[in-house]
């Protein structure tokens, strides 16, 4: 399935699955995530993973 | 009432800012324009202190008087309309449908900076016209303005909160 297909059929736009897919995203909705793992057939730990760094701070901002 | 779009509180608030921006635009030029002439050109000081009797030297010193205040109220005029900037600027983003872009904070914070700022060199510029010309400032008095002091609190409270506005937005434009 191409990023496109899997765009369009999830609800989301490229550019913001690409978010996702660069680890950029801050948040991700359940509704979201219940899509992906419909199409894809996986579950969110198949996604997701926790990668051990120092705690991100709410109030960091890139653009500040 | 509409908050945004033709006969709405923003586009009352538009005009009122367009109108601002060129009123203190041409009054800026006037003043700077009459207080450097001031500075320049000789003239009888009496067309501003009608009841005063000069002396050569003494209307020299007047008309030193009336150059410096003319540049001084230019200056203010100068930042009275930084401020309009602002604002203006303030305002075409939330018209744009996007009040908490993060530039709105730092536009905020000039606002508060500027605010005071003027707050500020009044104080000096009041004290040397007590000096130079007493009957002046008997006219319209001496004092701190606590309200302009709260209204430079007001704006970096805002300021604040547009911080956290800009932040929230940055995280629902990452939130797929």
């Amino acid at each position: 399935m191409s990023l496109t297909e899997l765009a369009d059929r999830v609800g989301v736009t490229i550019a913001n699955l690409s978010i996702l897919k660069t680890g950029k995203a801050r948040a991700i909705r359940f509704s979201t995530l219940d899509a992906l793992c419909r199409e894809l057939d996986c579950q969110p730990g198949d996604l997701v993973e926790f990668e051990p760094g120092p705690p991100i701070d709410p109030g960091d901002d890139d653009e500040e | 009432m509409r908050a945004l779009g033709p006969g709405s509180v923003s586009s009352f608030l538009k005009i009122i800012l367009d109108v601002a921006q060129v009123a203190l635009s041409i009054g800026l030029g006037v003043v700077t324009t009459l207080g450097l002439a001031a500075l320049i050109f000789h003239f009888d000081p009496k067309i501003v202190f009608q009841d005063a009797d000069f002396s050569p030297a003494d209307a020299a010193s007047a008309r030193r008087i009336i150059a410096g205040g003319l540049l001084i109220g230019a200056l203010y005029i100068a930042g009275v309309l930084v401020i309009v900037g602002r604002l203006r600027r303030i305002f075409s983003t939330l018209t744009a449908g996007d009040p908490f872009h993060p530039d709105n904070v730092r536009r905020l914070r000039t606002i508060g900076v500027v605010l005071a700022v003027l707050e500020i060199i009044r104080y000096p510029i009041m004290l040397i016209t007590v000096w130079l010309a007493p009957e002046v400032m008997s006219k319209s008095g001496f004092g701190m303005n606590l309200t302009t002091w709260f209204a430079v609190l007001v704006v970096f409270v805002l300021a604040e909160v547009f911080r956290e506005g800009a932040r929230l937005r940055r995280e629902a434009e990452l939130t797929i």
